[in-house]
């Protein structure tokens, strides 16, 4: 799950202070009734963008969209697109186009009338939008689709004609409401690696709402982690996922081990926890913000725990159990293990040899280890 | 085996031995679930409608039954077949019944043009209601049905009379010094028939809109399309299924319409219903009445099989 793409440091703008954002979110509050789905959310997009909001359903992802894309009118906050303030002006006005979930293409009307549609509000003329029509279905690779109705088009393709329909009047921000939802998995992996393609060749800001923390990761530039209406953390994919700042973003994104412990030792250079559910210690190689006895989270995720037959030379960072169930998954092996606590822990194991005789196996007692900087301590 | 299983049967499924005994016959359950519509319609309407098919080319007697045979047998065993085609010559020689075709297609067409545009805002309020208002909007429209037919045409009576409740309204507000004569006229032919074949137009409309997916109208505006764009270019259009099917229900029983005509027109309003219940009852010239209804199956049988036509193309939509 490696992130770093070799983008230059300048197209990371928010890592500059003084860069000026793109879409500005502020302080917006949604509520239908009594519930908030929207709960005072601030946030700044970039141009150039490829921002991820994720969320389970009901963390108000979608909202957030709908209100950029105007369908739904903000309780209270501001939202700003290149500068422009966005309240009151309604949907058609807007300089965003949106992808939708169902794709929501017109089906009495081809292809070429479906991308067709937005440049012809627009009173673009007949020639030109022709050409634009020719070099958006070769944008989406389905040159020569144009007098299909969408019923006569496979998932995937629709998916892509939808693409094409969103982008077709050059909108500065496009918003894309779980663009990869309805296709299987291995269309999924093409499809996203195209969308990022097309993204990075057209310049477009992308806003993308998805559920899928794995697709999350591979599109986008940061992520939005949405939890009951509210930001949960802001961050680029290796930070959300390597960083955490809470038990539920660390739970959220990617599978993780999570256990209680009091801190026991609080130095600027380090922190040492005792954890019963543990049963041992653990020893952390950074300093963290807390107070001596305070209870806290120390979050470690099942790739960087490794399996050990012998007992290692340290007094920290490592515990033993006895293996329950091995899940073979082709590139990985699952180990669930119970520990002497009785908690339950998952390890992973890339599978390097073909076949591994020496292999840890069913009801073997094995010492699960980990570095001193493997894990994230959650205070919340 | 065949000895063993019809005690088992018997206990469990006491029909078993109908279903074997059809079988046998070569029927299957299938084949009688469909035989049941299939005779209906044969013993009701295509053994009738052979029935007038003959009066029409028979002719007039004065006798009972008013109409000659088709078929004689002479002395020396000859079957004579007399076939009387005059009744269709006389209908299409005869101005009134074409004026009266003509004249119930007009007042059909336009009824159901008006029927369209005041059923049409009303299916799109109640398609676009919250679902616990929806049930209850619904009920409003269905409630007049409560009431005969009837009655509701003769409750129009009283609205639209010299001294009805309208004129007695327009009068004593002084909009009006003398009673408007509304009754028995064409008018009033198409306010009765707008007004019971309403529920026929909104119901098919309300299904047909209640099924439109927001997602394509906020797909619309989202590309720029004003509220009123985005209504003659995705609503409109993909409605046009529910504007047939509510079109079909109003025009064809509108075109022969007699009770309304009867009651609420004037003596000027012609339509065929009429025409064909004065052949039969006042004439008592059952071969004329009966070629006049022919010609009126033939008239309408036409637009419909046009619009089934047209419909696999708009439903693929």
């Amino acid at each position: 799950m490696d992130s770093e793409q070799p983008i230059a440091a300048d197209t990371k703008p928010w890592r500059n202070p003084n860069a000026t954002p793109f879409v500005r979110i502020k302080n917006v509050t949604k509520k239908f009734g009594d519930v908030t789905a929207v709960d005072n959310v601030s946030l700044d997009i970039f141009k150039g963008e490829l921002f991820c909001l994720l969320g389970g359903s009901g963390s108000g992802k979608s909202t957030l969209l709908r209100m950029l894309a105007g369908f739904e009118e903000m309780t209270s906050g501001t939202i700003e697109i290149d500068g422009q303030d966005m309240a009151n002006v309604p949907p058609y006005k807007r300089p965003v186009n949106m992808m939708f979930q169902s794709y929501a293409l017109f089906p009495h009307m081809n292809v070429a009338a479906n991308i067709a549609y937005g440049l012809k509000r627009d009173g673009i003329g007949r020639a030109e939008i022709n050409d634009r029509i020719e070099e958006l279905l070769k944008l989406v690779k389905l040159t020569g689709y144009e007098k299909r109705k969408p019923d006569q088009l496979s998932g995937g393709q629709r998916q892509r004609i939808a693409l094409a329909r969103a982008l077709a009047r050059q909108p500065k921000l496009l918003l894309l409401d779980e663009p990869l939802g309805a296709l299987d998995k291995k269309l999924r992996e093409e499809t996203q690696f195209e969308l990022v393609n097309i993204q990075e060749t057209l310049g477009v800001t992308f806003i993308v709402v998805t559920h899928d923390q794995e697709e999350a990761m591979s599109l986008a530039t940061r992520i939005g982690v949405m939890d009951e209406g509210t930001i949960a953390q802001i961050g680029e994919p290796r930070d959300i996922y390597e960083y955490p700042n809470s038990r539920f973003v660390a739970d959220f994104v990617g599978s993780v081990n999570m256990f209680e412990g009091q801190v026991i030792e609080d130095e600027h250079d380090h922190l040492r926890i005792r954890s019963s559910e543990l049963g041992g210690d653990i020893y952390v190689g950074h300093g963290v913000a807390c107070a001596p006895g305070q209870t806290l989270w120390f979050a470690l995720r099942p790739e960087k725990i490794q399996l050990q037959r012998q007992k290692p030379n340290t007094e920290e960072n490592f515990t033993k159990g006895t293996v329950d169930d091995v899940i073979y998954l082709g590139d990985i092996s699952t180990y669930r293990i119970t520990l002497d606590s009785g908690k339950s822990v998952h390890v992973t194991k890339p599978n390097i040899a073909r076949y591994d005789e020496e292999n840890i196996s069913w009801d073997e007692t094995v010492y699960l280890v980990w570095s001193s900087d493997a894990g994230a301590v959650l205070t919340s | 085996m065949t000895s063993a299983a019809p005690t088992k049967d018997n206990g469990k499924r006491p029909w078993q031995f109908v279903i074997r005994l059809l079988a046998k016959l070569g029927l299957s359950g299938r084949t009688l679930v469909i035989a049941a519509p299939t005779l209906w319609l044969l013993v009701f309407f295509l053994i009738p409608f052979a029935v007038v098919c003959k009066i029409a080319l028979s002719e007039a007697v004065i006798a009972r039954p008013p109409y000659l045979p088709l078929l004689e047998w002479t002395d020396d065993g000859r079957m004579i077949v007399t076939l009387n085609f005059a009744n269709f010559q006389f209908l299409a020689e005869d101005t009134l019944y074409i004026a009266a075709y003509l004249s119930s297609l007009k007042i059909a067409f336009f009824s159901t043009l008006y029927a369209l545009i005041i059923a049409y805002p009303m299916a799109y309020f109640i398609a676009r209601s919250r679902e616990n208002i929806r049930n209850i909007l619904l009920m409003l429209v269905i409630l007049p049905f409560w009431t005969s037919f009837l009655l509701r045409v003769y409750a129009w009576i009283g609205f639209l009379k010299g001294n009805g409740v309208i004129n007695n309204f327009l009068m004593s507000t002084g909009i009006i010094s003398d009673p408007l004569p509304m009754l028995h006229s064409e008018f009033a032919v198409y306010v009765g028939i707008v007004y019971t074949y309403l529920p026929f137009m909104i119901l098919p409309l309300y299904t047909n809109l209640v099924k439109l997916d927001g997602a394509m109208l906020e797909a619309a505006a989202d590309l720029g399309a004003r509220p009123m764009t985005t209504f003659f270019t995705v609503t409109l259009p993909l409605s046009i299924p529910g504007i047939i099917a509510g079109s079909m229900l109003v025009f064809i029983p509108a075109v022969g319409e007699f009770v309304i005509p009867a009651l609420l027109g004037g003596p000027d309003t012609l339509m065929i219903g009429r025409v064909l219940w004065d052949e039969f009852f006042s004439n008592r010239d059952w071969p004329v009445a009966s070629a006049v209804a022919i010609a009126m199956l033939v008239v309408m049988v036409l637009p419909i099989m046009f619009l089934r036509n047209a419909q696999p193309t708009s439903e693929s939509v």
